[in-house]
């Protein structure tokens, strides 16, 4: 064989493998989305939007439970998030390759990795175990201990993409350098930071396992969030579980509710990433 | 070093490439913006830039020329302090400005900055307006009491950078749409902004094509009138059209300094002779 035709078929054989395994992947998504849809949209109705979950045997909706998801992943967030992304901006603009911004930076990636229960015991333990009762405000907790490490990551990765021409030039007209992170890097670094947000927003709105501890669970209407406060994922694993007709179906739409929330604010994050991009703006 | 630039500094001989330290030429002027007395800059272990003494002159430009590495950008930021940046760096000798030590006790690194504008190689206008990348710098130093005293400002700075016809109908435009060559004058008129007395210029044409390098040559030709102007560049043509006086770098020393004419017509160290007429760098 010619040494052509032994590189064209090796480039053929790697194209074929790669798209391969793209479809497999993409294969996956589809059969879950695909899942969701068909088990979910049946339960789909202004009931899942205006009442609270049921008891055995009887019809309802999710309303409880959505808004506790709501409350505490913005609650979460808002509290996450701002430390985040001081720290992130701290690592990409103060600390850099400092030993300390180092260590920093392992640890925070360990957080990234660590398994959300351990999140949810640690907060049972320091929070929910003093305070002798299940709480909403828990839940929030854990929540926001899920979002720092994520922020902190996308902020600086977001940052450090910043040229350093840009930032010398703000330095160079005599700007400190605080003031050149707010007047000139974070509105370079906007989109980058906007989808991390909603990326952060994403991943803390499907977790289970820290709200298990936390927040637990609640049959009924309820915005205290000094007491257990109802939220989908838990919902949709106790749902899930039983042996209700009703529930089960509620459980598959809570799943493809929080899916779609979640694809909604995917779809947004690339929205503004393309619509505020530096540059792209004439 | 390339191979090329081993070979001519060998065939220089020895004797000459190590007799470097004695600047050849006058360094200094009358009246001078800028004096700068044995300074050193180290980076780390590396020895950047030894012993230079060197006066920048009111209203003229000063070129900076030699080969890659020679220690002219690393002089240059030392007249802004934007070696302080750097970890690592660090300067020693007597940079004076106006009299005055900039590395004095009391001396505000901010304040020498609004007094000693920079423009950089890449062009890097702000991911904001043109209006807005124009009054960064007024903004940051409160240099105006209002809004018609800033509309003004960034009128008359778009104006000496020659960029205000282009530009006059978009400022809200975004600074990054322009094009290079604009994107550079842009990044002048930003300069010009803060009302510095010294304009240092790294390499300012090196991104751009012949047209858009005319025009930053003829601009920098008129605001001469104005400011001290202080450009390195890798372009020998450059130095002989904008400059009035010449230094050039080599392995880190000040080799010869002197008005430019006399600069490239009849050098006096072989070294800048080698370089001017190509032999090396």
């Amino acid at each position: 064989m010619s040494r052509a035709l032994i590189r064209r078929l090796t480039n053929q054989l790697a194209l074929t493998l790669s798209a391969g395994a793209t479809l497999v992947g993409l294969l996956f998504l589809g059969w879950i989305l695909w899942t969701l849809l068909a088990n979910g949209v049946a339960g789909l109705s202004v009931h899942l939007f205006t009442q609270s979950t049921p008891p055995p045997g009887a019809d309802g909706g999710l309303l409880n439970a959505i808004f506790g998801s709501a409350a505490m992943t913005l609650i979460g967030i808002a509290v996450g998030a701002p430390v985040g992304i001081l720290a992130g901006t701290w690592l990409a603009e103060y600390g850099r390759e400092t030993r300390l911004a180092t260590l920093i930076r392992f640890v925070n990636d360990v957080l990234l990795s660590a398994p959300s229960i351990i999140v949810g015991l640690f907060i049972y333990q320091v929070v929910v175990v003093p305070m002798k009762h299940f709480s909403g405000l828990a839940g929030c907790l854990a929540l926001a201990v899920i979002a720092i490490p994520v922020t902190v990551r996308t902020t600086e990765d977001m940052l450090s993409l910043v040229p350093q021409g840009m930032k010398d030039a703000s330095l160079a007209l005599g700007a400190y350098p605080w003031r050149t992170i707010t007047g000139v890097i974070y509105p370079a670094a906007r989109s980058g930071m906007v989808t991390g947000l909603l990326l952060a927003i994403a991943r803390v709105s499907g977790e289970t396992a820290p709200l298990l501890f936390t927040a637990l669970n609640n049959q009924f209407w309820s915005r205290d969030l000094n007491a257990p406060i109802a939220n989908l994922p838990v919902v949709i694993y106790q749902f899930a579980q039983s042996p209700y007709k009703e529930w089960q179906q509620l459980a598959w739409s809570g799943a493809l509710l929080i899916t779609l929330t979640i694809l909604a604010l995917s779809i947004i994050a690339r929205v503004v990433v393309s619509a505020l991009m530096p540059g792209r703006r004439q | 070093m390339t191979t090329l630039q081993a070979a001519s500094a060998k065939s220089l001989g020895s004797l000459e490439v190590g007799s470097i330290g004695q600047t050849v030429g006058q360094s200094t002027v009358p009246d001078p913006v800028f004096s700068c007395q044995d300074v050193n800059v180290r980076y780390g272990s590396k020895h950047a830039l030894r012993n230079v003494t060197l006066d920048v002159g009111r209203r003229q430009v000063l070129a900076m020329i030699g080969p890659s590495g020679c220690g002219k950008s690393t002089f240059l930021r030392c007249l802004n302090r934007m070696n302080d940046t750097i970890a690592g760096a660090a300067v020693t000798g007597r940079i004076l400005l106006d009299g005055q030590d900039i590395h004095g006790p009391g001396q505000d690194v901010v304040r020498l900055r609004a007094r000693v504008g920079m423009v950089f190689q890449k062009p890097n206008p702000f991911p904001k307006s043109i209006y807005d990348n124009v009054a960064y710098g007024p903004r940051l130093h409160g240099l105006t009491r209002s809004r018609s005293d800033l509309d003004e400002l960034v009128c008359t700075s778009l104006q000496r950078a020659g960029l205000w016809n282009e530009v006059k109908d978009r400022l809200k435009h975004a600074g990054t749409g322009l094009s290079g060559g604009q994107q550079q004058r842009l990044c002048i008129a930003r300069t010009i902004a803060v009302q510095p007395e010294v304009i240092l210029m790294d390499e300012p044409c090196s991104a751009l094509d012949p047209v858009a390098t005319a025009r930053i040559e003829d601009l920098i030709d008129e605001l001469k009138e104005l400011y001290a102007i202080v450009i390195v560049t890798h372009s020998m043509h450059q130095a002989a059209r904008v400059s009035q006086r010449t230094a050039y770098f080599h392995l880190g020393a000040l080799v010869e300094v002197g008005e430019t004419d006399r600069i490239f017509t009849n050098p006096r160290h072989r070294l800048t002779e080698a370089y001017i007429t190509g032999r090396f760098g």
